[in-house]
C-alpha cells in the first residue's frame, strides 16, 4: 500500500511541487523569522555585552520612569564620583554622561540618520580601557571643539580625521573637530548601530543638561575584586543610590533590546502562521481534489482488498511525505532567507555573517508545523477517499459531486456563529487577550465561509462576476468560465477562501488607517483651528526646539500668538487612581535585575506621559472642548486633566492629586483645569510649563514645538522666512503649515500600513498559488471535455480566455468576500475603539484602495491562470477525446 | 462532387521496428448528401481515417480535403475554424459539455465562432430529434439518447460541410441507437447533410447509403445500400 502512494507521488511529481509550495514559503518564511530574530538577539547581546565590559559595577539613583520607549531615570550628584572611587575595591569611577539629545549635521546640511534611525548619543571621554568602545584612530578628545565618534557614522559620512563638523544641540549649532574614532571589539571594527559622540567631560555635561551630575557612575574593579564585593562596598558608600555589579547592568540592557527583537519577531511571525493557515486551505483542496480524481483507483484497490484503513493511511502517507519534503526546503530556503537579511541589516550594525546557525528548536519547529499542518489538511480528504465503495470502480468516473450537506450547513453556521461571538468578546475587552479571541474569531468565520457560505455564493457570485464579460449574452468562453467556476462550489469556495484571509486582513488594515487618518485629520482640523503654523523637531525628537524661538518668533511682524509646548514623563500615583483602566499607560515593568542597595523606589501608580504646555496662549488657539475651571489659576504647582479621566477617579477641580516625577520625587498637584477633546487617544494629562520644567529631568525640558497663530493680514510667507531664519542652524527643525502638520502625524501610519502589506503579500501569494494548483488540476480532470470543445471548434485563445476568466472569477469572488468580512471586522474594531476612546476612530471606506485591490485580484487571476491555460490550450485533442 | 475525401493517405505511427501502418495508402470520396459508414475490425485504421479527414489528427503521406479545401495546407487555428464552421461531430461518448444546457450545447460551434445561429434551422433540427421540450436542460438530467440527439443537433446545426459520427450508437441501448440512426439517415435525406460515421456494428452500417470496408490500413470492400445480413456476410468473408 505503502508502495502505491509513492509511486502516486512519483508519477505526479509536479503536483507534489505545486502541493508543497505553499507549505514552502510558509515555512520558510516562519523559520526564517526564527533564524533570523536568533542572529540578532545574539548579535546584539554579545555587541551589548561589549559596550559595558569595562564596567564591574554600576551606580545611579534609584529614582526612574517607564514609557513606551524607554526608561529614564534621574541622574546622581558628581559626590558619587568621589565616594565611589574612594571604597576599598574600587580602581576607578567614571561619572558616565549617556544622553540622547543631540545630532550631527551631515555633508548634505541635514541630521544623520533622518532623526529616526538609532539614537546618537552625547557621551563624555574618559582615558581609560573601561570606557565603551575602543579607540579605532586617532585620540580621546581634549580640547572643549574636539570629538571623538563612531568611525561608521563616519565613514557612511565621508569624515576624516581633524574634520570640522556641525552638531545640532538643544541650543542650536555648534562646530566641533574629529579627533578620533571608536568602535566595538577587541579591533575597534565594530558597530551597535547608535552612534556615540564623545565629548570632553565639561561639553558633555552641559550639552546634556548635566550641570554638576552624572546619568550614572561606572565603577572597574581592582585586581582580584570580584563584581560582587566591589558593589557591596559602593553600595555602603552611597547609601541612597542603587547598586548594580556590571554583570546585572548588562543583562538589564540586553534584555531591554533582547525583548524588542522577541517582540518584533513574534509580530512577524503572525504573518507566517496567517500564511500557514492559507496553505491549510490549499492542502485540504488539493488533497480533495487528488482524492476525488482517483475514485476509480481508490475503489479498484478497495475491490480487491485494501482495508478502508489502509486507504486513509495511504492519503496520510502521501500528506507526510509532502509536508516532509516541504518543511526541509522551507528550512533551508528560510536560512537563505535570513541569511540574505542579515548581510542587508549588517549596513546598520556588526552582525554575524556568514551561514547561519540553526537551532535545533528551529529546526524542531518547523519540522513539526509543516508535518503536522500537512497532515491535518488531509485527514478530511483521507476520510472522504475511504468511504468510495468498491463499485465505484466498475462505474463511469463520477468527479468530485459537492452537495450541500445539512450537517455541513450546520457546522457552516456553528461555525459562523461561534467566529462572530469570539469575536465581539474579544472586542469588548472582557476577555484577554483580546487579540486570541478575535483571530480565533476571524478564523472560525472564514472556515465558515469556506464550507457554508462560499459554496452557496459560489454559483451567483460567478454569474455576476462573469456578467460583465458576456455571461448569458452568447459569449461562449464566459458561460464557459462562469459555469466552470460554479460547477464544484466547495472547490471554488475552498479555493477562494484561501484568498480571502490575506484580503481579509488588508481590508481591515485599509478601512482602519483610513479611519484613523481621517479622524486625525478631523480632530486637528477642528482643535487646531487656531495654529498656523507649527515650528517643531519632529515627532521622535528629545532636541525639541532652541527655547528663545518663541521669544523671537513673537517679535515677528504678522504673527499674533506663539505658544510653545513640552512633554514630561510622570506617575500618577495608585493611591490616587480609582479604575486603573483610562489612563492607558503602562504599568512600570517589574525589575527582576538584581540590584545591590535601594532598589527602584518610587511609589506606584501608571507611568504617563503628559504634555506641557502655556495656560496664556495654548487655550487661545488650540480647541480642546469643554474646559473646566480657570485657565488663570493654573500655576507652578497644577495639573490638568481629561475630564473623563477626572470623572473616573473622582477628581474635582481644586482636589490635590500627588503626582510622581523622577527628577523631583511627589509633588502635590492641583487639578485645575479639565477638558473634553485632546488630539491623541493618549493625551490625558496636561501640565503648565511652569510645573514642568521644574519637575524634568535633566535635557527633558525643552519646547518640542511651537504653535503659532498669525495676524489675519499677515504675510504668511514672509512670516515663514523669517521663522525659517530663526532655526536655519538646526536642519531637524520645521515651519509647518496646519496641512503639513497633519501629514507629517499620520505619515507614520501609512509606513505601517505599508509593512504590514508586504507582510501580508505572502499570504496573497500563497493564495494565488493555490488558485493556480486547483485550476491545474480541474483542467486535467476536464480533459475530455476541453478535448470536445477544442473539436467543434474552440480555439486556443477561446480555451484560455475561458481558464483565464475561471480563474478571475475564482480570485474575484475570493476577494470581494474578503473585503466584505474586513469591512465588517473594521467596523466591529472600530466600534469597539470608539466606544472605550470617542473620536479615535471615524469610521471610512477607502473606496478607491478597495475597487484597485479588485481590479489586482482580478489581474491576479490572470496571472494564476497562466501555467493551467497553457497546458489546457496545448493538450492533444485526439489524446483528449479518445475513448479508452 | 465530393464532399471530403482522402488521396493516398498513408499515416505511421512510431518509428524504424515498431512503426506501425494506421493508414496505407487510401484514395476515398464521400458524395454529398449521402451518409456512408466505414467499418473494419479493431485496428484496422477506421477512426485514424476519420480523425484525419476532420482534422483532428495529420497524415504522414497523401492528402486530404473537405469542401473545397486540402487540410494539409492550413495552420492549428485554421483547422480550428474548419472544424468549427464546416465540420460537425458526434461521438460515442463525452458528446456534451455538462455545464451547458441542451439549447446552449447546440449552438455551441456558432457561438465559439461568434455567429448567430439561423435560428429556423436550428428550430428545424430541434424539432427533427425530438428535443423542443428539453432545451434548457442540462446533459445529466437528458437520458443518453436524448444526450447523443443533441449532439447530432449540434452537428447539424452549424450546417456543416460533412458531419463525422465516432460509434455514435456505441453506448446506446438498441432503441435509442435505431432512433439516432433514423435521425441521421433522415438529415441526409431530407436535409441534404453529408455524413461519414465509423461504426462496427453491421445493424448501424446498414442505415448507410454505402458502407466502406477497411483492414489493416487499406480499404478492402465497398457496399452500396447494404442492408444488416449482407454487411454481416462481407464481414464475416473479410474475416477469414
Amino acid at each position: 500500500m505503502i508502495r502505491v502512494t509513492i509511486r502516486s507521488l512519483l508519477a505526479h511529481k509536479w503536483r507534489l511541487v505545486t502541493t508543497s509550495i505553499a507549505i514552502v514559503l510558509a515555512i520558510a518564511f516562519l523559520s526564517g523569522t526564527q533564524i533570523l530574530g536568533g542572529i540578532l538577539d545574539d548579535s546584539i547581546r554579545g555587541l551589548i555585552g561589549n559596550v559595558y565590559s569595562g564596567y564591574d559595577s554600576v551606580v545611579r539613583s534609584p529614582d526612574v520612569q517607564e514609557a513606551a520607549f524607554g526608561e529614564f531615570r534621574a541622574p546622581i550628584s558628581a559626590e558619587a564620583v568621589v565616594d565611589s572611587s574612594g571604597v576599598e575595591g574600587a580602581r576607578l569611577a567614571y561619572g558616565v554622561v549617556e544622553s540622547a539629545n543631540i545630532q550631527l549635521i551631515g555633508k548634505d546640511g541635514k541630521v544623520t540618520g533622518g532623526g529616526i534611525g538609532p539614537p546618537t548619543l552625547v557621551m563624555n571621554w574618559i582615558d581609560d580601557p573601561m570606557r565603551p568602545g575602543t579607540l579605532a584612530d586617532g585620540r580621546g578628545p581634549t580640547a572643549n571643539d574636539e570629538i571623538a565618534i563612531d568611525f561608521k557614522g563616519a565613514e557612511e559620512q565621508g569624515w576624516e580625521l581633524g574634520e570640522s563638523i556641525e552638531i545640532a544641540t538643544q541650543e542650536g549649532a555648534e562646530q566641533y573637530t574629529i579627533v578620533g574614532f571608536v568602535g566595538l571589539g577587541d579591533e575597534a571594527n565594530k558597530t551597535a548601530g547608535a552612534q556615540p559622540v564623545f565629548f570632553t567631560d565639561e561639553v558633555a555635561r552641559s550639552t546634556a543638561k548635566l550641570g554638576d551630575q552624572y546619568n550614572y557612575v561606572a565603577v572597574s574593579a581592582k585586581d582580584g575584586v570580584s563584581q560582587d564585593e566591589l558593589a557591596s562596598q559602593l553600595a555602603e558608600a552611597n547609601p541612597d543610590l542603587q547598586v548594580l555589579t556590571g554583570e546585572a547592568f548588562t543583562e538589564e540592557n540586553q534584555d531591554a533590546v533582547a525583548q524588542f527583537v522577541g517582540i518584533l519577531t513574534s509580530v512577524v511571525s503572525i504573518f507566517g502562521f496567517i500564511a500557514l493557515v492559507v496553505s491549510t486551505f490549499i492542502i485540504y483542496n488539493t488533497f480533495s481534489i487528488i482524492v476525488a480524481q482517483r475514485t476509480r483507483e481508490t475503489a479498484l484497490l478497495r475491490a480487491i482488498g485494501a482495508r478502508r484503513r489502509q486507504v486513509i493511511l495511504s492519503t496520510l502517507v502521501e500528506a507526510l511525505i509532502v509536508g516532509l519534503v516541504a518543511s526541509v526546503v522551507g528550512l533551508v530556503l528560510g536560512a537563505l532567507l535570513a541569511s540574505a537579511l542579515v548581510t542587508l541589516l549588517s549596513s546598520f550594525f556588526s552582525l554575524e555573517t556568514g551561514i547561519p546557525s540553526i537551532g535545533a528548536s528551529v529546526i524542531v519547529n518547523s519540522l513539526l508545523v509543516g508535518l503536522v499542518v500537512t497532515t491535518l489538511s488531509a485527514i478530511i480528504p483521507a476520510i472522504r477517499s475511504s468511504r468510495i465503495p468498491p463499485i465505484a470502480a466498475l462505474s463511469e468516473v463520477s468527479l468530485d459531486k459537492s452537495g450541500m450537506s445539512w450537517s455541513r450547513r450546520v457546522w457552516g453556521l456553528v461555525f459562523l456563529f461561534a467566529g462572530i461571538a469570539l469575536t465581539a468578546l474579544g472586542l469588548t475587552s472582557t476577555l484577554k487577550p483580546e487579540l486570541y479571541y478575535v483571530g480565533a474569531g476571524l478564523l472560525a468565520i472564514l472556515i465558515s465561509v469556506a464550507v457554508v457560505l462560499g459554496p452557496l455564493l459560489a454559483r451567483p457570485a460567478a454569474m455576476t462576476i462573469a456578467w460583465p464579460f458576456g455571461n448569458r449574452r452568447g459569449n461562449v468562453t464566459a458561460v464557459l468560465a462562469s459555469e466552470n467556476a460554479a460547477r464544484n462550489p466547495r472547490r471554488t469556495a475552498a479555493t477562494a477562501a484561501a484568498l480571502t484571509v490575506g484580503v481579509t486582513l488588508v481590508s481591515v488594515i485599509a478601512v482602519l488607517a483610513t479611519s484613523v487618518k481621517s479622524s486625525v485629520d478631523d480632530e486637528i482640523q477642528g482643535a487646531f483651528g487656531g495654529v498656523d503654523l507649527i515650528v517643531s523637531a519632529g515627532n521622535f525628537s528629545f532636541l525639541g526646539i532652541p527655547s528663545e524661538v518663541s521669544d523671537s518668533a513673537d517679535e515677528i511682524d504678522g504673527v499674533d500668538i506663539v505658544s510653545p509646548v513640552g512633554f514630561t514623563f510622570m506617575r500618577i500615583l495608585d493611591e490616587s487612581l480609582e479604575s486603573e483602566s483610562d489612563t492607558g499607560a503602562e504599568e512600570p515593568a517589574e525589575d527582576d535585575v538584581p540590584v545591590i542597595g535601594i532598589p527602584d523606589d518610587a511609589p506606584s501608580g501608571e507611568d504617563v506621559v503628559s504634555n506641557a504646555i502655556d495656560p496664556d496662549t495654548y487655550f487661545r488657539i488650540v480647541d480642546m472642548g469643554d474646559l473646566q475651571g480657570d485657565p488663570e489659576t493654573l500655576g507652578s504647582e497644577s495639573l490638568i486633566a481629561r475630564q473623563s479621566v477626572a470623572e473616573d477617579n473622582g477628581w474635582d477641580i481644586g482636589d490635590t492629586i500627588p503626582v510622581y516625577f523622577a527628577a523631583t520625587g511627589t509633588q502635590n498637584l492641583t487639578l485645575g483645569l479639565t477638558y473634553t477633546d485632546a488630539l491623541g487617544p493618549g493625551d490625558d494629562f496636561y501640565l503648565p510649563l511652569e510645573t514642568m520644567r521644574p519637575n524634568s529631568l535633566p535635557g527633558f525640558d525643552i519646547d518640542f514645538a511651537d504653535y503659532i497663530k498669525l495676524d489675519n493680514d499677515a504675510d504668511r510667507d514672509a512670516v515663514v522666512a523669517e521663522l525659517d531664519a530663526l532655526v536655519a542652524d538646526r536642519p531637524d527643525v520645521t515651519v509647518q503649515d496646519r496641512e503639513e502638520f497633519i501629514e507629517s502625524q499620520t505619515e507614520f501610519i501609512d509606513v505601517f500600513v505599508n509593512i504590514v502589506y508586504a507582510l501580508l503579500a505572502l499570504a496573497v501569494i500563497i493564495a494565488l498559488i493555490g488558485i493556480a494548483n486547483t485550476l491545474s488540476l480541474s483542467v486535467m480532470e476536464r480533459t475530455k471535455e476541453f478535448g470536445l470543445l477544442r473539436a467543434v471548434g474552440m480555439s486556443r485563445g477561446q480555451l484560455r480566455r475561458t481558464i483565464r476568466l475561471e480563474a478571475v472569477i475564482v480570485a474575484v469572488f475570493g476577494t470581494v468576500l474578503g473585503i466584505v468580512i474586513g469591512i465588517a471586522f473594521a467596523a466591529a474594531l472600530s466600534s469597539a475603539l470608539a466606544a472605550g476612546e470617542p473620536g479615535l476612530v471615524t469610521f471610512k471606506l477607502p473606496w478607491t484602495q478597495l475597487a484597485v485591490i479588485v481590479v489586482l485580484a482580478a489581474f491576479a487571476g490572470v496571472v494564476a491562470a497562466i501555467i493551467p491555460a497553457r497546458r489546457a490550450a496545448n493538450m492533444d485533442v485526439l489524446a483528449a477525446i479518445a475513448t479508452d | 462532387m465530393a464532399a471530403a475525401g482522402a488521396i493516398g493517405a498513408r499515416k505511421t505511427y512510431g518509428e524504424g521496428d515498431t512503426a506501425v501502418q494506421a493508414l496505407d495508402g487510401i484514395t476515398v470520396n464521400f458524395e454529398r448528401a449521402r451518409f456512408t459508414a466505414i467499418m473494419g475490425p479493431s485496428g484496422s485504421g477506421k477512426s485514424t481515417l476519420m480523425h484525419c479527414l476532420a482534422g483532428l489528427d495529420q497524415l504522414s503521406e497523401g492528402r486530404v480535403f473537405v469542401g473545397d479545401t486540402f487540410l494539409d495546407s492550413l495552420s492549428d487555428s485554421q483547422l480550428t475554424e474548419l472544424r468549427r464552421d464546416q465540420i460537425g461531430f458526434v461521438f460515442q461518448s463525452y458528446n456534451l459539455i455538462p455545464t451547458l444546457s441542451a439549447a446552449e450545447n447546440i449552438t455551441l460551434p456558432m457561438d465559439l465562432a461568434g455567429r448567430k445561429p439561423d435560428k429556423e434551422w436550428v428550430d428545424r433540427i430541434v424539432d427533427t430529434v425530438h428535443l423542443s421540450d428539453r432545451l434548457s436542460h442540462r446533459p445529466s438530467e437528458l437520458s443518453g439518447g436524448q444526450q447523443q440527439r443533441v449532439a447530432i443537433a449540434r452537428a447539424l446545426a452549424s450546417q456543416p460541410e460533412i458531419v463525422f459520427a465516432d460509434e455514435p450508437t456505441g453506448n446506446l441501448d438498441s432503441r435509442s441507437g435505431s432512433e439516432i440512426l433514423q435521425f441521421m439517415r433522415g438529415a441526409v435525406d431530407n436535409l441534404g447533410q453529408t455524413i461519414v460515421m465509423v461504426t462496427h456494428d453491421p445493424g448501424a452500417a446498414a442505415y448507410a447509403h454505402r458502407v466502406v470496408f477497411l483492414a489493416d490500413g487499406k480499404i478492402v470492400h465497398e457496399l452500396s445500400n447494404p442492408t444488416a445480413d449482407v454487411v454481416l456476410d462481407t464481414m464475416k468473408y473479410l474475416g477469414d
